[in-house]
């Protein structure tokens, strides 16, 4: 098993930049062969990514959360499929280059660097733990995945204001189309990340007796979470739409981003575990 | 190939002139059936506004030295403008890769145009209703029908919008994505303006408005384009329940301020709007352009579009010319087919009539129980001797170049004299 878990992590980053390649290519050169062999590509993957979790799992009895390289594998693997999920759901399947390659990119840092540990202390064990690390992170990839929508919404946005019609213009989906895709990942990104507070607030008292009420990581986490919810009820309420919608969305992130990292590296007294 | 083409198109003809040989879809069969009757095996007559094209292939006789040109010309009445000068005359390969050049869209007038193909196949079916098809134009034109279906499937000649009013179009399906649930504005009566209102509603626009400073030129359009007329006086009022606005008026002045629509855009909740103005001099004040979620795009960001897309089109010629040299090599190694089967069967029935005509000379020399032995040899030997240049000449078309091929038949046909016993 472990020498399948060896090879596998060979290759799972090939498959993501065979993925990302037929991707770009059916994007920038809009080659029909590659527009045919995308999506089953993605599919292979992901299915693939999802063994090598189970495996790794199973083999090692702890999910892979106890390292930064197994960490950013299960990021990969949660773009991988939040973007799976996007596309299945809208049909639209342009856009896969500009979401797939962050994955891609993780998953080569994870296999390059990735090692069990020979200790894993029990409270990493902790199913718990290991549920509110999944949502977490399935609710970080949802509004990754948003941000990068936002993101493709401005830029088209300032295409069409100023009459750029190259190929971002052909080739990116239609501005309202990318603005339901942002609102859609933001949605699955905000309910995810309630369920990994709420399971976080449920297991913290459990390990740590006393909750760090005033600890950085919680102040951030509650600061995306209120930013998402300001921008949710903005939408739908004041019914907020395109470019003012999609900034506020740019900002959660770049907030989620500075709590991901900053905060929980250097910060945060009890958020860290390894 | 004894395939021919005569044809008149935008090349070779103004407007004026191809307007005169046009021939409506009532008027081809009689021509279809004059033709055929008199001067051809087969044909198809294609005639649409930018050409009119004859494919054929003549019959050996009965050709009374008339140029066919003028023959076609008097079919029509009040063409005696029409001159030998704005034809072209195609024969064999030329005139097939010709038929391909138009049905991939690369020969039409604008680059792409994806029309033509159907036009050919209502062409072809009123040819075949006509009787005026066979083996040979039927195989012709479904090839030529494969060509522009692989043209438009693997290249991207058709993409991309290339008139002003399409362009207006497709920037609004850019914006808005659905358009089922949008509501249009379309000001003043122009042609450019009528003509993007009709895409959007091909584009199942939601509600279309339209307003004119003369109220019954409004009545009129909608009649045209369907919709509800607005006041001219009052359009600043709807404007807040508008996603799309269509400007084509003459005006000194512009009929819409920036004012007027920021208003609008608080109205409506700050909703895109997008804003086409296709007035000279502009109709929309340009500081529109400014207020978020606003899209104005006047004639030359339209044009650009075009000009884009045009470039787009030209860069998949080279696919094009590629795809046409593949059919066109097929098509001429099936034609060529044709020509071994025919030249295997007559040689055959040669052999056989000497064979038959020799043995019945001299099988009176041999006793009666002998005979049926001595036909059988006979076939036999005949068989062995025509086996290897049978297999050679089949296997040739398969494997050989189509030269190779054609020089293999010309040379049996030459050495036993084949075409003169088939003329005979």
């Amino acid at each position: 098993m472990r020498t399948l878990i060896s090879v596998i992590e060979i290759i799972l980053p090939v498959f993501y930049f065979s993925t990302i390649w037929a991707y770009a290519r059916a994007f920038f050169s809009g080659v029909k062969t590659a527009e045919s062999l995308k999506t089953p590509l993605l599919f292979s993957t992901v299915v693939l990514h999802f063994l090598y979790i189970i495996f790794r799992t199973t083999e090692y009895d702890h999910p892979p959360i106890t390292s930064v390289f197994e960490i950013l594998s299960l990021i990969a693997f949660t773009i991988a499929v939040v973007y799976t999920f996007i596309e299945f759901k809208t049909k639209n399947t342009s856009t896969g280059y500009f979401i797939l390659i962050i994955p891609f990119f993780f998953q080569i840092i994870s296999s390059l660097f990735i090692k069990e540990n020979s200790e894993v202390p029990a409270l990493l064990r902790s199913n718990l733990l290991g549920f509110h690390v999944t949502s977490a992170l399935l609710g970080y990839a949802a509004i990754t995945i948003s941000a990068v929508y936002g993101f493709l919404y401005l830029m088209l946005y300032h295409n069409i204001k100023s009459s750029q019609f190259g190929l971002i213009y052909n080739r990116l989906p239609n501005l309202e189309m990318l603005e339901r895709m942002s609102f859609t990942a933001t949605v699955f990104g905000f309910l995810l990340l309630t369920v990994a507070i709420v399971v976080g607030l449920v297991w913290m008292p459990k390990v740590f007796g006393n909750i760090p009420y005033t600890d950085p990581k919680l102040f951030g986490t509650i600061a995306i979470w209120l930013i998402y919810a300001v921008g949710l009820t903005a939408k739908k309420v004041a019914r907020w739409q395109g470019k003012r919608i999609i900034v506020l969305s740019l900002f959660g992130f770049a907030i989620a981003m500075f709590s991901m990292t900053i905060i929980n590296i250097f910060l945060s007294g009890f958020h860290k575990f390894f | 190939m004894n395939i021919f083409c005569l044809g008149i198109s935008h090349h070779t003809a103004p407007v004026g002139i191809r307007e005169k040989l046009w021939f409506s879809a009532e008027e081809i069969p009689a021509a279809l059936e004059s033709l055929r009757e008199q001067y051809m095996q087969e044909l198809v007559l294609i005639s649409t506004c930018n050409r009119t094209e004859l494919y054929y292939i003549p019959r050996n006789t009965g050709w009374n030295g008339t140029p066919l040109w003028k023959i076609l010309r008097d079919y029509k009445t009040n063409t005696e403008e029409v001159n030998e000068a704005h034809f072209y005359s195609l024969s064999a390969k030329d005139a097939v890769q010709h038929l391909f050049d138009v049905a991939s869209g690369t020969d039409s007038m604008v680059l792409g145009d994806v029309q033509i193909l159907n036009q050919m196949k209502e062409a072809f079916t009123l040819a075949q209703e006509h009787h005026c098809t066979g083996t040979l134009m039927n195989r012709l034109f479904h090839t030529t029908f494969h060509v522009g279906k692989r043209a438009r499937a693997e290249t991207e000649i058709g993409e991309g919008a290339v008139s002003v009013s399409y362009a207006a179009a497709e920037l609004a399906s850019k914006i808005f994505g659905d358009l089922t649930k949008r509501t249009a504005l379309l000001i003043g009566a122009g042609e450019t303006g009528m003509l993007t209102a009709k895409h959007l509603t091909s584009h199942n626009l939601g509600t279309l408005l339209l307003t004119n400073r003369t109220r019954s030129r409004a009545e009129e359009l909608v009649s045209q384009l369907g919709g509800r007329v607005v006041d001219f006086d009052r359009m600043t009022n709807e404007l807040p329940l508008v996603d799309i606005v269509i400007s084509s008026v003459d005006a000194p002045t512009h009929i819409l301020s920036a004012g007027d629509i920021r208003q609008a855009m608080k109205q409506r909740g700050n909703k895109p709007l997008f804003i086409i103005d296709i007035g000279v001099p502009r109709n929309v004040d340009p500081a529109v352009n400014q207020i978020g979620n606003v899209f104005l795009h006047d004639i030359d960001a339209l044009n650009h579009i075009i000009d884009q897309n045009l470039a787009h089109r030209k860069a998949e010629i080279p696919k094009i010319e590629q795809i046409i040299r593949d059919e066109l090599e097929q098509f001429q190694l099936w034609h060529d087919g044709l020509q071994v089967t025919p030249t295997i069967q007559q040689l055959r029935e040669q052999f056989e009539l000497i064979r038959h005509e020799e043995v019945g000379k001299h099988l009176h020399h041999f006793p009666t129980d002998k005979q049926e032995e001595i036909e059988i040899l006979t076939k036999r030997i005949v068989n062995k001797i025509l086996h290897t240049p049978m297999v050679n000449l089949k296997t040739g078309d398969n494997e050989s170049g189509n030269d190779e091929t054609r020089a293999k038949v010309s040379i049996v046909r030459s050495l036993f004299g084949l075409d003169k016993k088939q003329r005979s």
